[in-house]
């Protein structure tokens, strides 16, 4: 009787002191890639926020004050993000039997739901312009949305660097182009009246879900079916990527229609921009969503769909195995998969050999934790 | 277009519609695109030119000229095989009745004007079978085809009854100029004799002649495979043409007088229109038929040609004509005929939607999924699942089950009843607004409307979550009640964030606010809100007095408060985009259950329902709003007080914010698996019981998570002693963690041997998530234990 539970509680510190604390988290930030590239690029954009409330406190410029707000706002998106990225390493306890991987998956929630709430503010206003374009001051706008592309192609860079050029390796840095619109829109906001302001688009990381740092970059080289799992990641790179062309293109239309309004008067190509802005981040959003909404509720793991059918009907075929009932299979966080399955078997059957066989089978589809709840049936 | 033929036959072969990657077929909807894009010119001009032209002379020459250029390019003497007597005679019939169709499109756009005409005269004949199969036969291929008939039939009375573009009382005296034949005379005084505007006989017309032509294309497929190619018959048919209608046209010139000064001027114009309407459309259609299917085609001419028409319409200036009449006589004041109106527009938008739904292949043989191929090679369906469930859904029938889903239970029943009384006081709200005018009025209504997003989301929710479990959802979808709850709430924060905002910029900065019109909207407002509040937190009471769940007393007394911002938005700057408000309930929420004794599993739940929570959040919040807004409104106008409204939305939008915390992070714990508080304690101690049952010896890796309302999940693992019966234990472990309210559990027992293998080699979950390698050694030894 001796391994009661292998939970340990002995991770909690007993006392905690703020410093500590902050050290730690600190300490946490930095050592893994994707949190410090975030956090770096927080700071890059928490400053250029403060640059610019300062500039406005200083110039009595209730747009730029405004628009500092704005881009706190954005910052919010990153803030959640690196949040995640720290809180998902944290160990599990006895309330959070799973750890707090899930974080990952809810920031990415999170900041797609951010953008898309922004997609459609700014729509609205797109709209509310469109059929009423506003005088817009357009004299600090260039300046500021072309200060705001800069730092954003920071991030581009940063993040893009990460993500794409190790692509197995290090598949978790968290893109988190977020400021990117963020900071871009904002260029409108410039306009003399403070509420009229547009808070542009944010950014969001979706770190949430690229992040992760257990990227399972080993190739398993002999489980074939494994690979569908591989492709789902691929898929989110894709999103990624489209994401940032999104982005991109959001941030040189803010500078395009500050260009045409500022050349030709064209004032309807500010409501015009921002409207494509908004849709393409909203497409741009729509995959990052559907695919953590489906974890959340604890879908079947799209890339086990195919594979699936197939284990079931190897375990069905054991020797002693009358049935399979009951399977759910869902998807902890990124390429984590958990599944409980109940088998009813016959009474002389090898229950022993049936339930490793199952393990093995089901392993070798890429599910990592499974419960197998073995019956007998009734004579 | 009689190239369809060929094309049908093979298309209508093939099994599903073979898509070709739309990259390679840019080029070609592009070529079709700009096509109709002329032709639509061409047909406004040749509106214009009518206007001066006899429209028999027009047709002649439009016939002439294309047979000219046609001749030229096919030579349709010189080269395939000679064409018979009996031939000869089936293409005079052709020409003739293609003359008479040319003759009542154009008769009827005169009469339609342009814009008019192309909405209804150029449809493609696969869209108007397919309605005609829709009307006239039993199988029109489903509900999809029925709506688009729907569509289409709607677009055309739209066109003949909403549509007052010409007033009838200009109308009454005739139109110089259109009638001078016998023929258009006649015709002209069978419309005038139905006693509407001529442009409504003019839809008859068309609409007639649109049938017309479809059957002769249909007719005339058999001719062209006679002849030999659709291209020749084009030609020859334009040649008899022309020669038919000569007699008749010197007949005309001889004994009326043309209003025409110099055909030189025309030349240009006609040389366009023959162009554009007869001959590029021709050979391009043709093209795009034999490159793509036939329906994908039709879609995009169609969408192409009415956009372009529409938007000609807007910008077309009558160059021509005032030109031209500035030779011939003083300008008529009929330049502001035919105009847009807003029955063109809405028809316009139904005919592109009736088109694309019409032409869109029907969907036979493409229900299944592809399994795989047989022995033989036949390919197989898979008609299980979702093709089957999404075949019959035809869309009254959908509302109406929906409808007796939501009313079925009490959560949906309470929002729907609220959804509606929202919707319809904001509605009244818009058109009181749009009535007097008011900016304030209807920039509130759209608020209004924003808000009752909220609520759609969670009547969505609470429908769906309802939906029974599916091979892909293995739990059902129970969680979206939590994901709503959980998006209202964020939903709620940001607008919480951003009313903060703006307040701060209005302590620095008041602005002055209108103040009339809010007290009564703001009363109405809430008003409606408190009706909302009523039923909302009867409805918690009934969950929790109803639903078992005796652990935990949520006193749920919310209160709330907060704000909207109906108030702030009227204030000059027209937006704000409002907040609105939120309230804070003090959600009793204790989790403090915990009351040791099992209660009966099921529905559990701590307020466990996070999408009514979330509702009534934001219905609290919107009454604390209005609540601010009135308070605001007395201090603004009693004592002048502008810094009033800012402090007061501050205000609200702190409570706001600390009010949706506790819902917020309820959510979260769900949604990160946590095990779920209030039934923490009784885990506990089951465990210990599980523990203590005879022959087992221990456990690892249990995991206990809330997965919706009704569900709760947990995995265990068992080690248990040699000699053990793993039935009964199974059956044990499972009825002492059900009376802990795990309703949703598998267990896995585990022999001694093989259970130290196993926590041997993965010792926590936590090494498991955190180290790869781990995981590998793990499965390789796992490979290794299979014998065992």
């Amino acid at each position: 009787m001796l391994p009661l539970s292998v939970k340990d509680d002995e991770y909690k510190p007993a006392k905690f002191n703020l410093l500590l604390k902050l050290s730690g988290w600190f300490r946490s930030i930095l050592s893994d890639k994707t949190s410090r590239n975030l956090f770096f690029f927080l700071c890059l954009n928490l400053s250029f926020a403060f640059v610019e409330l300062s500039y406005g406190i200083w110039s009595n410029s209730l747009g730029l004050i405004s628009d500092s707000f704005h881009m706190f706002f954005d910052c919010t998106a990153l803030l959640a993000g690196l949040a995640a990225s720290v809180i998902s390493r944290w160990r599990s306890n006895d309330s959070f039997s799973y750890g707090y991987v899930r974080a990952e998956v809810l920031a990415g929630f999170v900041n797609g739901l951010f953008l898309i709430f922004t997609a459609f503010f700014i729509f609205s206003e797109g709209v509310e312009r469109a059929l009423e374009p506003p005088d817009v001051h357009h004299d600090r706008l260039l300046p500021v949305s072309v200060a705001g592309l800069l730092v954003n192609l920071v991030g581009i860079f940063v993040f893009q660097h990460g993500g794409h050029g190790h692509s197995h390796g290090e598949e978790g840095h968290g893109h988190s182009h977020s400021l990117f619109n963020g900071s871009v829109n904002h260029g409108h906001s410039h306009g003399g009246h403070g509420p009229e302001s547009k808070h542009g688009g944010h950014g969001h990381s979706h770190d949430g879900h690229e992040g992760h740092g257990h990227s399972h970059d080993e190739p398993h080289s002999h489980d074939e079916l494994r690979t569908p799992g591989k492709g789902a990641s691929k898929q989110i790179l894709q999103g990624v990527l489209l994401h940032i062309i999104a982005d991109t293109l959001g941030s040189v239309g803010v500078i395009i229609s500050a260009l045409l309004m500022q050349k030709y008067d064209l004032m309807i190509a500010d409501p015009i921009c921002s409207m494509l802005i908004s849709l393409l981040i909203g497409v741009s959003v729509v995959p990052l969503l559907r695919e953590s909404i489906g974890i959340l509720m604890q879908r079947t793991p799209p890339s086990l769909d195919q594979a699936l059918p197939e284990c079931y009907q190897r375990v069905q075929q054991l020797q002693g195995v009358y049935n399979l009932q009951d399977p759910h299979f869902w998807t902890l966080c990124t390429d984590v998969y958990i599944g409980t399955i109940k088998l009813l078997v016959a009474p002389d059957a090898d229950r022993r050999w049936i339930l490793s066989q199952t393990h093995n089978v089901f392993t070798q589809a890429g599910v990592r934790q499974l419960y197998v709840q073995i019956d007998t049936a009734a004579m | 277009m009689e190239d369809k033929y060929s094309s049908n036959v093979l298309s209508g072969g093939k099994l599903g519609m073979v898509e070709v990657p739309n990259s390679r077929l840019t080029r070609y909807i592009v070529l079709l695109v700009v096509t109709k894009v002329l032709k639509a010119l061409g047909i406004f001009e040749s509106y214009d030119i009518l206007k001066v032209v006899h429209i028999v002379q027009f047709i002649f020459i439009l016939k002439l000229g294309s047979a000219v250029i046609l001749l030229f390019f096919q030579k349709p003497f010189s080269s395939g095989k000679v064409i018979s007597k009996r031939q000869w005679i089936k293409l005079l019939k052709h020409a003739v009745f293609s003359c008479v169709i040319s003759l009542l499109g154009f008769f009827g756009l005169t009469l339609c004007g342009p814009l008019r005409t192309l909405l209804l005269f150029e449809h493609s004949d696969v869209v108007v079978v397919a309605l005609l199969g829709v009307l006239f036969t039993s199988s029109g291929g489903g509900p999809s085809k029925t709506r688009g008939a729907a569509l289409f039939i709607i677009a055309v009375i739209c066109l003949l009854l909403f549509d007052n573009d010409d007033l009838m009382a200009k109308m009454a005296e005739h139109p110089e100029g259109h009638h001078d034949s016998a023929l258009t005379h006649f015709l002209y005084t069978a419309i005038g004799f139905l006693g509407v505007a001529d442009h409504k006989g003019g839809v008859v017309l068309l609409v007639a002649s649109l049938l017309l032509k479809v059957g002769f294309h249909t007719a005339s497929r058999k001719l062209s495979v006679e002849i030999g190619g659709s291209k020749r018959l084009y030609a020859l048919d334009n040649l008899v043409s022309a020669i038919v209608l000569l007699p008749w046209v010197i007949v005309l010139s001889l004994t009326t007088d043309s209003k025409v000064e110099s055909w030189s001027s025309l030349i240009l114009p006609f040389g366009m229109i023959i162009l554009s309407v007869t001959i590029l459309e021709f050979y391009v259609e043709a093209i795009c038929n034999t490159k793509m299917e036939t329906p994908r085609c039709a879609r995009y001419g169609a969408i192409a040609l009415f956009l372009s028409a529409l938007l000609l319409a807007n910008f077309w200036t009558h160059p021509l004509t005032d030109q031209l009449r500035s030779m011939s006589k003083p300008p008529q004041q009929g330049s502001t005929e035919h105009v847009l109106s807003g029955g063109v527009i809405v028809s316009a938008i139904f005919f592109i939607m009736s088109s694309s739904i019409l032409s869109s292949p029907s969907k036979k043989g493409q229900k299944g999924t592809l399994v795989g191929y047989s022995p033989e090679g036949t390919p197989l369906y898979n008609f299980m699942g979702d093709a089957l469930q999404h075949t019959s859904q035809s869309l009254p029938r959908f509302i109406k089950d929906s409808l007796k889903q939501i009313l079925e239970e009490y959560d949906s029943r309470q929002i729907f009843y609220f959804l509606c009384l929202n919707l319809a006081f904001t509605f009244v709200e818009l058109f009181y607004g749009v009535w007097t005018n008011s900016l304030g009025l209807i920039s509130d209504g759209f608020h209004m409307l924003f808000d009752c997003s909220a609520l759609v989301l969670g009547l969505f929710a609470a429908l769906m979550s309802r939906w029974k479990a599916t091979r892909i959802f293995s739990y059902g979808y129970g969680r979206v009640e939590i994901l709503s709850g959980f998006i209202n709430g964020l939903f709620l924060m940001v607008i919480a964030f951003f009313v903060f905002v703006e307040s701060v910029t209005r302590v620095l900065d008041p602005p002055n606010i209108n103040t009339d019109m809010l007290t009564p909207v703001s009363v109405g407002g809430l008003l409606v809100n408190l009706v909302g509040i009523c039923a909302f937190s009867h409805a918690h009471a009934h969950a929790h007095g109803g639903k078992t769940c005796p652990s935990n007393d949520h006193g749920h007394s919310h209160h709330g408060h907060s704000h909207s911002e109906h108030g702030h938005s009227h204030s000059e700057h027209g937006h704000s985009h409002g907040g609105h408000g939120h309230s804070h309930g003090g959600h009793g929420h204790s989790h403090g259950g915990t009351s040791g004794h099992g209660p009966p599993p099921g529905s559990g739940g701590g307020g466990m329902n996070a999408n009514m929570r979330g509702v009534f959040l934001h219905v609290l919040a919107d009454t604390l709003g209005s609540v601010g807004v009135i308070i605001s409104t007395i201090l603004i106008r009693q004592f002048g007080w502008l810094i009033a409204d800012p402090i007061c939305s501050l205000f609200i939008a702190t409570l706001i914010f600390l009010s949706v915390i506790p819902l917020l992070k309820d959510a979260c714990e769900v949604l990160l698996l946590r095990i779920p508080p209030e039934i923490e304690k009784e885990l506990n101690s089951a465990l210990e019981k599980v523990e203590k049952i005879e022959g087992v010896l221990s456990y690892r890796d249990s995991h206990f998570w809330r997965h919706s309302a009704s569900i709760m999940a947990g995995t265990i693992h068992l080690q248990i002693m040699a000699g053990v019966v793993e039935q009964r234990i199974v059956q044990q472990v499972t009825a002492v963690l059900k009376d802990a309210g795990v309703n949703n559990l598998s267990v896995q027992v585990e022999k001694e041997a093989y259970f130290q293998h196993m926590s041997g080699l993965s010792t926590g979950f936590q090494e498991v998530l955190a180290m790869t390698q781990q995981m590998e050694s793990m499965k390789y030894l796992n490979d290794g234990t299979c014998i065992m």
